[in-house]
C-alpha cells in the first residue's frame, strides 16, 4: 500500500489502479491517504466512537473468536499412502513368520503387524520345538522394540552417553583399531544362528589373532561337559517330558527357566492332562530343591534338600539304583524319601527322567550315569537332535578376563552378554575391562557392559533384523524383520562383516545382511534337503512358515566307561546355619529381561510380587500363626552377607522354602537397566565359582530387620487353601484368617484330589454339581437358559492341570489388549490393571505345601452381578454370552468391580495412559527410570499399542473382553467366506499364548467346538468358581490332581 | 394445631413465657451481632469446607487414584461417609413427619433444627456418590432423560440409580417441608425487621399475613408434607442398604439390611440431633424451649434404636452360622476377628453397649452423659459403615484378591470438609432463621384456659398439682 503514501513512489511498478490514479488527481490523493477513513461508517461527525451495534459486533466477533481459538484441538494429519505397499491394507493385520532368540532363549513365533507396526507376538504351530507355545519373554518383545532407551545411533561411547558419529567414521576408526594385530576377544552369549557363526568365522580369517568366547548368564556349563565326558557329545539332548512316567529334577526349573522351558512345558503337559487323555498315566514329578521353583510348584512330591546337599541327593539317588554306597551324607528326611523315590524311577524304566540344573561336572556326570542305569539314555533323553541352546562355557570368559588383566587383548566386543553386570567378580572383570584399548559393544540398550566400552555400534532390534536360528541340529528357524529399523542401527554381524572387509557382503544392497544370509542358506542349507528343487523355493517357504526342519537321524549314545563317577567332587554338604541359593525368574531371567516394563510388572508365580527381586525366606508356623523365619514379615529389610559382600534386601517369605536356607533372584539391581534400572539387588557378585564354573548357591548370614521397605509389592499376599500344621495330634489349617473348619479348604475356587482317589472325587464333584443345580433353581426371575441356545456362545475351558504358571498368557493379554503398565508404587497400591492374572494357592502340608494356579479373568457370567448394578448400563450382556464394557458410557462408580465374585474388572485410578485432555494429573503414572514424562506419553511407546482396542481413559472400568476384537474379526472372516465361525477363527490372545493348550476358546453351542470337547472329557470334574452363587460363569475350570508319592511325608 | 395436653403432663415451655417472650427469645438470634463463639465456629467450619472443595478438586483433577481404595475395595470412606451422612439426615423427618402423626408434641422444641440438620447432613452425603465417580463430568448418565444416544436410558436396575431417586426425593420433600414450616416464622422475622432485612425477609415468606386462610392452607400442606414424608423416612435408607443387600457379596447379600438401615439411621439422627441441639440450646439460651424432657425423649428414642441395632448385629452373626454356608460365616467370622477386628469393636461397643447407659434416668437427663454419648453413638455409626463396607470387600469369594485398605490425605480432606460444609450451613442457619419453629412452639404454649397448666392457671383443676410438679423439673435441671 506504499504506493498510495507518496506521489514519489508513484507508478514505480507501473500499474495504476483507475483513471484518477493514473491522472494522480488530488481528491484521489487525498482519499488515498485516508484509505481507511471512517467516513464510511455510521459515525458521520469523523471522531472514532464505538456506537453500541459496533461494540455488539466487536464483542460478538471477540468471543467467537476467544472460544474457537480456545476450543481448538491439534489437529493430527493421517496422511494417505502415496502409493500403497501391496502388503499393507489398513486395519487388517499382517502376520510374519520370525523367531524370538535372545542368547540361547528360543522360540518360534509369528508376529503380528498393524499398518507396518509390530504389535504382538503368537507361536508358531510349525515348530516342532515350540510347537507355538510362547513364552512371557517371547510375549514381551514387542515393546523392547519401541523402548525409549535403545541406541539410537553408533557412537564413542563417554560417560554413560552414546557420542553420535557417522557409521563410516566408525567403522574406519575401528578397523584402524583391529588393524593394529593385536588380540582381539569377542565376548557373546550363546549364538544359535549358524550365518551369524559364519560371519564370526569370515571376522577370524581376517583377523587371526581373534578368539570367540560364550558364557550364558546362568550357565549350563557343567551340563555340557558332563555330556561331553559322558557321551562325547557337547549337547543337551532332546529330553521326552512326554514320554516321562516319572520325572526327578534336582534343582532344574525346566519349567520355568532351564534351557528351553517352552518346550518342556508342552511336552510335560502332555501326561498332566488326565481328563483329556483318560486313561493315559498320569506322570509323577519329583523336583528336589531347596527353594520352591516354577517346576517345583507343579511337582507332585518336592524333596527339600539345601543348595549344599543337591550333590548328596543325587549321589543317594545313584547309589540306590546302583547298589553301592558312600558319599556325601544328605539329611535323613531327604535320604528316605530318594529311597521310595528311586523305587519308583526303577519301576518305570526307559520310561522315566533325571535331570540336573547343577553346574557341578560330577554331578552332572552321575545325573548321566542315573539315566543309563534307568534305561533311558535314547529313550527318554534323545541325542538325534541336540539342542544347542545353550553353549556357553565361563571358564573361557574367565580365561579372556585374565588375558584382559594382563593387558594382552587390544580390542574387545562384546555381543549379546553383558559381563559388567553378571561375571560373578564383576569388580575385577570391569577392572580387567578397562585395560583394553578397544572395547566395542553391539548392545542396542545402554547397558553395564556398554557403559564401560568405547564404541557402540547397536544392532537391530531382533524385529528390525535378518537372521537364523539352529535351536536343536537341524531344526532351523529364521527370523525376518517386521519393520525398518526405527533408528540408526545396523545389524551385529553386518557390522561384523564390514570390519573384517568381507568380499560376501554386498555393501550396495539395501539389506547386506539380508543377501549374505540368503546366500547362506542358498549354498549351505539348500544342499542338505532335498524337498525344494531351487533355493528360492526353499528360501521362500522356509521364510513363509519360519522354520525349516529336517528329519534327524537316530543317534544312540551310551555312558563312556572312561568317564569316572568321583562323589568326592560333587558338592559337599555344608555346616552352615543358613545356606542361600540364586536362581532366574521366569520373568527377567538374569537380567537379560530387566530393562522390559511388562516382563518386570508381571507378578512372579510363586512371590507374586513385582519390579524387583527379594530374599525369599522360610515361613514357620509359631503361635498359631505364620510368620516368616525371624518374624520376618513381607516388605521387612535384612542386611545379608555373603562371602564377605553386603546387601540390603527386601524379604518375602515364601512357602515351600526349605527351613534354614534363604534363596534370592538374580537379575535384580541393574546400575545401566533402561527402564529396569535399580529395582531389587545385583546378587551376581555372591555366586561363587568352583573349578570354574559358577556354582548359584553359598552360605548366607542375614541380619535381624533393619527397615521396612516402603514400595514393596505385592499382588497377592499369603492367603492359602488353608495349609496344614501338626497341632498336638491333629491337623490344623494354619492360616491365620482360617477361623474354623474348612472355611478356606471348602471354598469352591479350587477342587484338588489325589489321582488315586479320582473316583471318589468324582462323586463329590457330581454332588456338588447336583446342590449348586438346585440352588440355582430357587428362583423367582424367568430363566434365560435358552437365550443363548442359539447362535453363538462363547465360553472358556481352563485345565488346572495343564496350567504350569508361567504367565506367558498374562504379558499376551497386556500386549494384545493394551492393559496399561502403573508401576511399583500403583501396583504396591494394589492397583494394577491386569485384566488376566494366575491365581497360586499353597495347600497341603505348611513346610512343603502344594502349588495350584488358577489362570482367573472375567468370567463373562450369563447371570451377571455387575451388569445389573451399573446404573448407567455401561456393561451390558450380549447375545453371544459376552459380558461387554462400553467404555465411553462408563462413569466410574465401581459397583461393578465391587460385586464382581472373582475380581477381575480393573478401574483406571489415575491417568494411566495419559488419555486425559489436561496433563498435570500425571506425576504418579508409570514413569521409566529417569523419564520425565509418563511411559505412554512418548509417541514411540504408543507404537506398540493394539489399533483394535480402545485405550481407556482415567475413571472408567476395564476387564477381559475374551478378546471381542478377535471375535469380531473372526466372524467377520467367516462371514465373507460366507461359511460357519469354526474354532480356528477366534483364538483369545492367552490360548495362544499358552505352551500347554490350558486354554481353550470357542463356541459353546457347536458341540464340535474344542472347547465343548474338553468340557466333555472333563466331564462331572469341570466346574465352575463360585458354581453355587448363580452368576453362571462362561469359564469352566477342571478339579486339579496330583499324583504324590503318598509314601513320602 | 390445637391439642388437648393431659393434666399428667409435663409442661413443655419452661420458664413461663408468654407469647411475646417467644418471639423475643427466638427471633433475637437473627437480630443481634453474632457472638464470638459463632465466629471461632464459623471460621473454623468455613476453613474446613475450604479443605472440602480443596480435596475434592484434587480428587477430580488427579483422579481417586489419590484415595486408598484398590481393586478389591472399591469402595471405601467414601461410601461409609456418604451412608454415616444420609443416616444422620434421618432425624428431621422422622421428629418432622413420623412424631406430627404419633402427636409427639414435644417435637416442636426440636423440628426445626432437626429438619434443618437433615437438609444439610443429605447436602454433606450427596457429595460421596457424585464425587466418588471416576468420571464425574459424565454424572448426568445416570439420570433418565431422553438422549440421542439410542436414546440409551438409565438402568432402573441397579440400586444405585435407586439411590439417586430416593435421594432426590428425599431431599425435596424434606427441604419443602423445612420451608414450609419457616414461612411463619420468617413472617414474624419480617415484622420485627426493618430496612433491608425486612425486603429479603418480606420475599422470603411469600407475603405470610396470618390470615385464617393462610393459617389453614399452611396447615393443609404441613399434613400433607408429613405424610409425604413418613414413608420416605423407611424408604431412603431402605434402598441405601440395597447397595448392599442386592449385591452377591457375603456380608452385604443379606435381607436384613433394610429395617436395621432404618434402625440404624434414626439411631445415628437422633445423636447427631442432640449433640447439636446440646450446643444450640446453650449458645443460644434456649433452654427453655428445648428443655431436658426433650434431651430425655431423644435418649429414650436411642437406646430403642441402639438396642435395635444391636439385635440386628446378632441377628446377622446368628444367621451367618445358622445359614451352614462357608462364605457366610466366614464374612462374619472375618468381620469379628479379622484384619479390621477394631472396628468391629468399636461399633459393638458404641452402638449397642454405650447407649445402654440411658436405661438409667439420671444419665439420661444428664448434659454431659447425653452429649458424650450422642458423639459415641456417631462414631459407632461410622465404624458400622465401615465394617459393613471395606471389611467386607476386603475378604470376599477369592483369597488371591484379598487386601487391605487404609485412608489417604484426601479422603480423611473430604471426610473433614463435609464436616466443615455441615456446621458452615448450619451456623448460617442459625443466623437467618428460628431454630426453634416460633409458631409451633406458640402452638403447645397455653397462658390461659381450661388446658393451661401453668403457675399462673386461673382456674381449672389440680392446677396447684401440676404447678408443684413443674417446680422439680426446673430443679432437676438445675441440678445438672
Amino acid at each position: 500500500m506504499l504506493h498510495y503514501n507518496s506521489r514519489h513512489m508513484h507508478h514505480d511498478n507501473g500499474i495504476w489502479v483507475s483513471a484518477d490514479d493514473l491522472n494522480r488527481e488530488d481528491k484521489f490523493l487525498q482519499s488515498a491517504e485516508r484509505e481507511f477513513s471512517l467516513e464510511n461508517v455510521d459515525q458521520t461527525d469523523g471522531k472514532w466512537e464505538a456506537s453500541r451495534r459496533d461494540f455488539l459486533k466487536i464483542l460478538g466477533f471477540g468471543l467467537g473468536a476467544a472460544t474457537l481459538a480456545s476450543c481448538e484441538i491439534p489437529v493430527k494429519h493421517a496422511v494417505p499412502y502415496v502409493s500403497k505397499p501391496d502388503e499393507i491394507v489398513p486395519g487388517v493385520a499382517n502376520y510374519y513368520a520370525s523367531s524370538f532368540v535372545n542368547g540361547g532363549d528360543y522360540c518360534a513365533v509369528l508376529v503380528k503387524t498393524r499398518e507396518g507396526r509390530p504389535i504382538k507376538i503368537e507361536g508358531n504351530t510349525l515348530s516342532s520345538i515350540t510347537k507355538g507355545g510362547t513364552s512371557a519373554r517371547a510375549q514381551a518383545l514387542v515393546l523392547g522394540l519401541y523402548d525409549t532407551k535403545r541406541i539410537k545411533n553408533a557412537g564413542s561411547v563417554a560417560n554413560g552417553e552414546v557420542q553420535t558419529k557417522e557409521w563410516a567414521v566408525l567403522d574406519r576408526e575401528i578397523k584402524a583399531k583391529l588393524a593394529e594385530n593385536g588380540n582381539i576377544r569377542i565376548i557373546t552369549g550363546t549364538i544359535l544362528s549358524p550365518t551369524a557363526k559364519k560371519a564370526l568365522a569370515e571376522f577370524t580369517v581376517k583377523y587371526p589373532n581373534t578368539r570367540v568366547v560364550s558364557y550364558d548368564p546362568v550357565s549350563s556349563a557343567a551340563l555340557l561337559a558332563a555330556n561331553e565326558q559322558a557321551f562325547g557329545i557337547r549337547a543337551i539332548p532332546s529330553y521326552k517330558f512326554e514320554d516321562a512316567r516319572v520325572i526327578a529334577a534336582f534343582d532344574a526349573d525346566f519349567l520355568g527357566t532351564w534351557i528351553s522351558p517352552v518346550e518342556y512345558a508342552v511336552a510335560y503337559a502332555k501326561r498332566r492332562k488326565i481328563f483329556a487323555a483318560r486313561g493315559g498315566k498320569m506322570s509323577r514329578h519329583y523336583q528336589i530343591e531347596s527353594h520352591m521353583s516354577l517346576s517345583g510348584s507343579n511337582a507332585d512330591n518336592r524333596i527339600l534338600v539345601k543348595p549344599s546337599e543337591q550333590g548328596a541327593a543325587i549321589v543317594a539317588l545313584y547309589n540306590e539304583l546302583s547298589g553301592s554306597s558312600g558319599g556325601p551324607k544328605l539329611n535323613e528326611k531327604a535320604a528316605a524319601a530318594i529311597k521310595k523315590m528311586a523305587e519308583d524311577l526303577r519301576n518305570a524304566r526307559g520310561k522315566s527322567l533325571v535331570i540336573s540344573g547343577s553346574n557341578n561336572v560330577a554331578e552332572q556326570l552321575y545325573v548321566n550315569k542315573i539315566n543309563e542305569l534307568l534305561g533311558n539314555l535314547n529313550n527318554t533323553i534323545d541325542f538325534s537332535a541336540p539342542s544347542y541352546q545353550r553353549q556357553g562355557d565361563e571358564r573361557q570368559l574367565a580365561e579372556v578376563v585374565t588375558e584382559m588383566d594382563n593387558g594382552r587383548v587390544s580390542v574387545a566386543i562384546v555381543w549379546d552378554a553383558n559381563p559388567a553386570y553378571d561375571y560373578p567378580d564383576g569388580d575385577k572383570f570391569k577392572s580387567a575391562f578397562a585395560k583394553v584399548g578397544t572395547r566395542i559393544s553391539f548392545s542396542g540398550t545402554m547397558d553395564e557392559t556398554t557403559a564401560l566400552c568405547n564404541y557402540s555400534a547397536p544392532k537391530h532390534h531382533i524385529l528390525e533384523s535378518w537372521g537364523d536360528a539352529e535351536p536343536k541340529a537341524g531344526h532351523y528357524s529364521l527370523i525376518q524383520p517386521t519393520i525398518a529399523p526405527l533408528f540408526s542401527t545396523r545389524q551385529a554381524e553386518h557390522s561384523l562383516l564390514e570390519w573384517a572387509d568381507s568380499a560376501n557382503l554386498n555393501r550396495n544392497d539395501e539389506q547386506p545382511y539380508y543377501q549374505y544370509l540368503k546366500s547362506h542358506w542358498a549354498s549351505d542349507l539348500f544342499a542338505k534337503q532335498t524337498k525344494f528343487g531351487t533355493p528360492a523355493a526353499f528360501w521362500d517357504m522356509s521364510l513363509h512358515d519360519g522354520v525349516f526342519e529336517m528329519p534327524a537321524a537316530a543317534r544312540s549314545v551310551s555312558f563312556n566307561s572312561a568317564a569316572s563317577l568321583d562323589a568326592s567332587a560333587v558338592t559337599q554338604p555344608s555346616n552352615a546355619e543358613i545356606e542361600i541359593s540364586f536362581f532366574e525368574t521366569v520373568n527377567i531371567g538374569n537380567g537379560q529381561y530387566a530393562d522390559n516394563p511388562w516382563l518386570q510388572e508381571m507378578p512372579d508365580p510363586i512371590t507374586r510380587t513385582v519390579w524387583g527381586n527379594h530374599l525369599l525366606v522360610p515361613v514357620e508356623y509359631e503361635g498359631k500363626k505364620i510368620k516368616g523365619w525371624k518374624g520376618l514379615i513381607e516388605g521387612d529389610v535384612v542386611e545379608v552377607e555373603v562371602s564377605g559382600k553386603k546387601l540390603t534386601c527386601t524379604v518375602t517369605p515364601t512357602f515351600g522354602q526349605m527351613p534354614g536356607t534363604v534363596a534370592i533372584a538374580l537379575g535384580g539391581g541393574r546400575e545401566k537397566g533402561g527402564s529396569g534400572t535399580g529395582y531389587g539387588v545385583n546378587v551376581n557378585g555372591w555366586t561363587k565359582v568352583a573349578g570354574g564354573l559358577v556354582q548359584y548357591a553359598g552360605v548366607a548370614n542375614v541380619s535381624d530387620k533393619t527397615g521396612t521397605d516402603a514400595l514393596y509389592a505385592c499382588v497377592q499376599h499369603h492367603h492359602t487353601m488353608g495349609v496344614q500344621v501338626q497341632e498336638g495330634d491333629k491337623k490344623v489349617n494354619a492360616d491365620e484368617l482360617e477361623f474354623f473348619e474348612g472355611a478356606l479348604t471348602n471354598r469352591s475356587v479350587i477342587f484338588q484330589t489325589h489321582a488315586k482317589e479320582l473316583e471318589k472325587m468324582g462323586e463329590k464333584m457330581e454332588e456338588f454339581h447336583a446342590e449348586t443345580t438346585h440352588l440355582n433353581e430357587q428362583t423367582l426371575y424367568p430363566d434365560n437358559k435358552d437365550y443363548f441356545g442359539t447362535g453363538v456362545k462363547w465360553g472358556m475351558f481352563i485345565d488346572l492341570n495343564a496350567c504350569v504358571g508361567c504367565g506367558a498368557c498374562q504379558v499376551a493379554c497386556v500386549s494384545e489388549n493394551n492393559v496399561p503398565l502403573v508401576g511399583k508404587n500403583e501396583v504396591r497400591r494394589h492397583h494394577e490393571m491386569t485384566w488376566m492374572r494366575i491365581d497360586r494357592y499353597f495347600y497341603g502340608n505348611l513346610e512343603n505345601p502344594r502349588v495350584v494356579y488358577q489362570p482367573m479373568m472375567c468370567q463373562h457370567c450369563d447371570n451377571a452381578p455387575c451388569e445389573n448394578v451399573c446404573p448407567v448400563n455401561a456393561t451390558n450382556h450380549s447375545m453371544e454370552g459376552l459380558n461387554q464394557m462400553a467404555y465411553n458410557r462408563c462413569i466410574g462408580t465401581r459397583y461393578c468391580a465391587n460385586n464382581c465374585p472373582y475380581k477381575v474388572r480393573r478401574f483406571n485410578w489415575l491417568d494411566y495412559t495419559t488419555a486425559d485432555l489436561w496433563p498435570g494429573n500425571e506425576e504418579k503414572v508409570f514413569h521409566a527410570n529417569g523419564d520425565d514424562k509418563p511411559f505412554y506419553a512418548d509417541n514411540l511407546v504408543r507404537m506398540v499399542l493394539n489399533p483394535d482396542v480402545t485405550v481407556r481413559t482415567r475413571g472408567v472400568i476395564e476387564k477381559c473382553s475374551f478378546c471381542v476384537q478377535r471375535i469380531q474379526e473372526g466372524k467377520l472372516t467367516a462371514k465373507r467366506e460366507n461359511r460357519a465361525l469354526t474354532d480356528s477363527d477366534v483364538r483369545s490372545a492367552c490360548q495362544t499364548a499358552c505352551p500347554t493348550g490350558a486354554i481353550t476358546f470357542g463356541n459353546l453351542n457347536n458341540p464340535e467346538s474344542s472347547v465343548n470337547k474338553a468340557r466333555k472329557e472333563a466331564g462331572v470334574f469341570a466346574y465352575k468358581v463360585l458354581e453355587e452363587i448363580n452368576v453362571r460363569p462362561g469359564v469352566d475350570y477342571t478339579a486339579k490332581v496330583y499324583n504324590s508319592n503318598e509314601s513320602i511325608s | 394445631m390445637s391439642h388437648v395436653v393431659s393434666p399428667l403432663r409435663h409442661v413443655l415451655i419452661e420458664g413461663n413465657k408468654s407469647y411475646h417472650n417467644i418471639t423475643e427469645d427466638l427471633c433475637s438470634p437473627t437480630e443481634k451481632a453474632p457472638t464470638r463463639e459463632w465466629y471461632i465456629a464459623f471460621l473454623l467450619s468455613t476453613a474446613f469446607f475450604g479443605l472440602y472443595i480443596f480435596t475434592i478438586v484434587w480428587t477430580v483433577w488427579k483422579g481417586i487414584g489419590v484415595w486408598g481404595a484398590n481393586r478389591t475395595i472399591n469402595w471405601a470412606w467414601d461410601i461409609t461417609n456418604f451412608v454415616w451422612w444420609i443416616g444422620i439426615g434421618h432425624a428431621g423427618t422422622l421428629i418432622s413427619a413420623i412424631l406430627l402423626l404419633f402427636r409427639q408434641r414435644w417435637r416442636t422444641g426440636v423440628n426445626r433444627a432437626a429438619e434443618a440438620m437433615t437438609i444439610f447432613a443429605v447436602v454433606c452425603a450427596g457429595q460421596f456418590p457424585i464425587f466418588h465417580m471416576g468420571r464425574v463430568w459424565l454424572a448426568f448418565f445416570i439420570f433418565p432423560f431422553p438422549n440421542t444416544r439410542g436414546p440409551l436410558w438409565a438402568n432402573f436396575n441397579s440400586p444405585l440409580l435407586w439411590d439417586v431417586f430416593a435421594i432426590s426425593t428425599y431431599f425435596s420433600v424434606s427441604l419443602l417441608f423445612w420451608y414450609t414450616g419457616l414461612v411463619p416464622d420468617l413472617a414474624t422475622v419480617r415484622d420485627r425487621a426493618t430496612g433491608f432485612r425486612k425486603k429479603m425477609y418480606e420475599y422470603a415468606s411469600f407475603g405470610w399475613t396470618g390470615s385464617a386462610k393462610h393459617w389453614q392452607r399452611w396447615e393443609s400442606l404441613s399434613l400433607i408434607l408429613a405424610g409425604l414424608s413418613t414413608p420416605l423416612v423407611l424408604s431412603v435408607h431402605t434402598i441405601v442398604s440395597f447397595d448392599f443387600a442386592t449385591s452377591v457379596i457375603p456380608g452385604w447379600h443379606t435381607t436384613i439390611f433394610p429395617p436395621y438401615f432404618v434402625a440404624g439411621a434414626i439411631f445415628s439422627g437422633f445423636a447427631m440431633v442432640l449433640t447439636l441441639m446440646l450446643i444450640t440450646r446453650k449458645v443460644l439460651k434456649l433452654e427453655e424451649y428445648i428443655t431436658l424432657n426433650h434431651i430425655e425423649s431423644m435418649n429414650k428414642v436411642i437406646v430403642l434404636t441402639g438396642t435395635i441395632v444391636g439385635v440386628a448385629y446378632l441377628t446377622e452373626l446368628f444367621i451367618a452360622w445358622y445359614s451352614g454356608y462357608i462364605y457366610e460365616q466366614f464374612a462374619f467370622y472375618n468381620r469379628v476377628f479379622g484384619v479390621y477386628w477394631w472396628s468391629y469393636f468399636g461399633m459393638m461397643f458404641c452402638n449397642v453397649v454405650s447407649p445402654q447407659l440411658f436405661w438409667s434416668r439420671k444419665i439420661r437427663r444428664s448434659i454431659w452423659w447425653t452429649f458424650f454419648l450422642s458423639i459415641v453413638v456417631n462414631i459407632g455409626m461410622w465404624f458400622e459403615r465401615f465394617v459393613i463396607i471395606a471389611t467386607t470387600l476386603a475378604r470376599d469369594y477369592l483369597p488371591s484378591s484379598w487386601s487391605y485398605y487404609s485412608p489417604t490425605w484426601v479422603e480423611i480432606g473430604i471426610f473433614t470438609g463435609t464436616m466443615g460444609l455441615f456446621f458452615f450451613l448450619y451456623l448460617i442457619f442459625t443466623r437467618v432463621a428460628p431454630v426453634v419453629a416460633v409458631a409451633e412452639v406458640k402452638s403447645i404454649l397455653k397462658v390461659a384456659g381450661s388446658q393451661y397448666i401453668g403457675p399462673n392457671a386461673k382456674h381449672g383443676h389440680g392446677h396447684d398439682h401440676h404447678d408443684s410438679k413443674s417446680v422439680p423439673t426446673h430443679r432437676t435441671e438445675e441440678e445438672a
